[in-house]
């Protein structure tokens, strides 16, 4: 008997290839693609703006820097406080190329992807650097050391003639098929842009995590005394680990200097990078959607306390001062709610809910 | 033929000697055990073979490769498997998963066509769970597949320690007292697990075991530890007669 492929109650597998498949029904698979294509259709139907679709970008390029972190931070166990810092070498590569050949080089305005994935390979290399100290530190000790390259990226940038000392670098315009992406779809143009990155980095890190990449992760961060046993080099695969969060960051840092048509180091500082760990606890540590959960949670969050501040500021103008703590406050009580609360983040919800719906109308 | 060799194996932290110039010869397809008091040095002496400790002077050697010096990662891929004696597995995966991990010296895909996965890494993939399910059959592990390592009982979880440990194919198989604080029905599946593993899967076994009767009935060769040194080896018979050994576990009359 062929088992239902749409609504399967159990578990029917014959082989051990059905095992593998990502979606186990083809409900499951139909649900997935809808949801791609309402995310890829929506600007179409729904009137944008500028400033809408900037916010959407940032949350978007957000994810793919918080996926990176979850993979050293989330899957192997390593904090990393200088995420920013991976993303701003990430957008570094790309003011370098422009501070030396000008901001509408070719390579720049045509050949964009292929500058986002040097960025990529650049953002691994530093990340696979900075990784190194695992070879010797552990736990806190790892996470002074990444906290270590966050400082030394933001002082070379700030005294570095060469980075325009933190200064804005311009990046030029992008050239599509279609000519130059102007002033009025610039946002709209990189959405579809970030989008089928995201895809294509989501569906990556999916594959990794089921072979033999990601589970060395999971071993080194549950215990690498017996991944050692397994035959694993401990101390490389961490380095790998920051190879591969670096490689993230770059790709997202790369995409943040094209979107903003420039970079300036105000983008990449330590408070980002606290903000990419927040990000990445709220979401769900080690969970590949609490990677795209946390981002959203966390920019939503800061959208929403912005616009009371304002109202605050209307409406008290002599405090304006608590107004602008507001943001600082609500973001540190976010975190520690989450810690104590719900530690597996909104990742878990997620899996509650998902349960739920499987299971109706049973409770269990 | 000798198979695994240590030789003249002395391993010092600070002026504490845990071993004192120790020779061992293992043979194939045989158990060997290694037994002795409390701090005689027998785990000790199983870190130093599978690499976690460097001995302070003397070789061990494995079918003629020099191990002395090669750290867990470099032995585990020449074929020797260790189980530890405090449990040291993966406790937020699942069984299958633990034991997956122990295949990836044997996982031959490369990282562009594990991204990509369809494929080579999928193929790979599912001829290796092929292998896993082998050895969760051989363990009995079948109820366990899906649970959560964590939340076995301890009797189980050291025969997940085993498994895994088996899941390397190794060529030794080196086990930590895998019967430590097991009641008689545990360790009895035990026993029969450990001569499975020699008689079928043709591995030699190093057992580390406090249990005496148990060791007594199974071993076809004993060493035995006392503070560091040998103080006795041979058959069980030769070893429960050995005038040395009886007063380092009951002392002087």
């Amino acid at each position: 008997m062929s088992a239902n492929r749409w609504l399967a109650t159990g578990n029917y597998f014959a082989t051990y290839k059905e095992e593998q498949r990502i979606f186990f029904t083809h409900t499951d698979r139909l649900i997935f693609s809808f949801f791609l294509v309402c995310v890829f259709v929506w600007p179409l139907v729904f009137e944008t703006n500028n400033k809408y679709m900037l916010v959407v970008d940032n949350i978007l390029i957000a994810m793919i820097a918080v996926l990176g972190l979850n993979m050293v931070t989330g899957f192997a166990g390593l904090i990393s406080i200088g995420h920013a810092a991976f993303v701003g070498v990430g957008a570094y590569a790309v003011a370098s190329v422009s501070r030396v050949m000008g901001n509408d080089y070719i390579f720049l305005t045509h050949a964009w992807p292929l500058m986002i994935l040097l960025s990529g390979f650049i953002g691994a290399v530093f990340g696979a650097m900075v990784g190194l100290p695992a070879f010797r530190l552990k736990h806190l000790y790892l996470a002074i050391a990444t906290l270590s390259f966050q400082m030394i990226f933001q002082w070379a940038i700030n005294f570095m003639e060469f980075f325009n000392q933190g200064q804005t670098i311009y990046v030029g315009r992008a050239f599509w098929f279609t000519g130059e992406v102007g002033r009025n779809e610039h946002y709209i143009f990189w959405y579809y842009v970030i989008l089928v990155i995201l895809v294509l980095m989501g569906f990556m890190v999916r594959n990794i995590l089921r072979t033999r990449f990601g589970r060395c992760l999971i071993a080194v961060r549950d215990n690498d005394r017996a991944a050692d046993a397994m035959g694993m080099h401990p101390g490389l695969t961490k380095v790998y680990a920051f190879g591969l969060a670096g490689f993230f960051a770059g790709v997202a840092g790369a995409l943040h200097a094209y979107l903003y048509r420039g970079v300036g180091v105000e983008s990449f500082t330590l408070h980002h990078s606290i903000t990419y760990l927040a990000m990445a606890i709220v979401g769900g540590l080690g969970t590949l959607n609490g990677s795209f959960w946390g981002p959203m949670a966390i920019k939503i969050l800061e959208l929403q306390v912005e616009k009371i501040a304002e109202h605050a500021g209307e409406i008290f103008p002599a405090s304006t001062n608590l107004a602008t703590a507001l943001r600082p406050l609500s973001f540190g009580l976010v975190i520690v709610l989450f810690l104590m609360f719900e530690p597996r983040g909104i990742a878990n919800w997620w899996r509650i809910t998902r349960s739920y719906f499987k299971l109706w109308p049973f409770r269990y | 033929m000798t198979y695994l060799t240590v030789s003249d194996v002395t391993l010092s932290f600070g002026g504490l000697k845990a071993l004192s110039n120790v020779n061992l010869k293992i043979q194939p397809n045989l158990i060997t055990s290694i037994i002795g008091p409390n701090g005689a040095g027998k785990t000790s002496l199983l870190n130093c073979v599978s690499g976690f400790y460097h001995p302070s002077s003397g070789e061990i050697h494995f079918g003629g490769q020099r191990l002395t010096h090669a750290s867990p990662h470099q032995v585990s891929k020449m074929g020797i498997a260790r189980a530890f004696q405090n449990l040291e597995l993966f406790r937020g995966l699942s069984v299958l998963d633990n034991l997956l991990l122990a295949r990836h010296k044997d996982l031959k895909y490369n990282f562009f066509q594990a991204v990509i996965y369809a494929g080579k890494a999928s193929r790979v993939e599912a001829e290796n769970r092929q292998y896993v399910e082998e050895v969760i059959d051989f363990m009995e592990l079948e109820p366990y597949r899906k649970r959560l390592v964590g939340n076995l009982s301890y009797g189980v979880q050291k025969r997940v320690e085993v498994a895994r440990a088996l899941t390397l194919s190794p060529k030794v198989l080196l086990l930590d007292e895998p019967m430590a604080g097991m009641n008689i029905e545990e360790k009895e599946d035990i026993v029969r697990f450990i001569m499975d593993i020699q008689n079928e899967r043709n591995i030699t076994v190093v057992l580390v075991e406090h249990d005496l009767g148990v060791v007594m009935d199974i071993s076809n060769q004993i060493y035995v530890l006392d503070f560091g040194e040998l103080i006795g080896s041979g058959t069980p018979e030769e070893v429960a007669s050995n005038p040395k050994v009886i007063e380092a576990y009951i002392g002087e009359e």
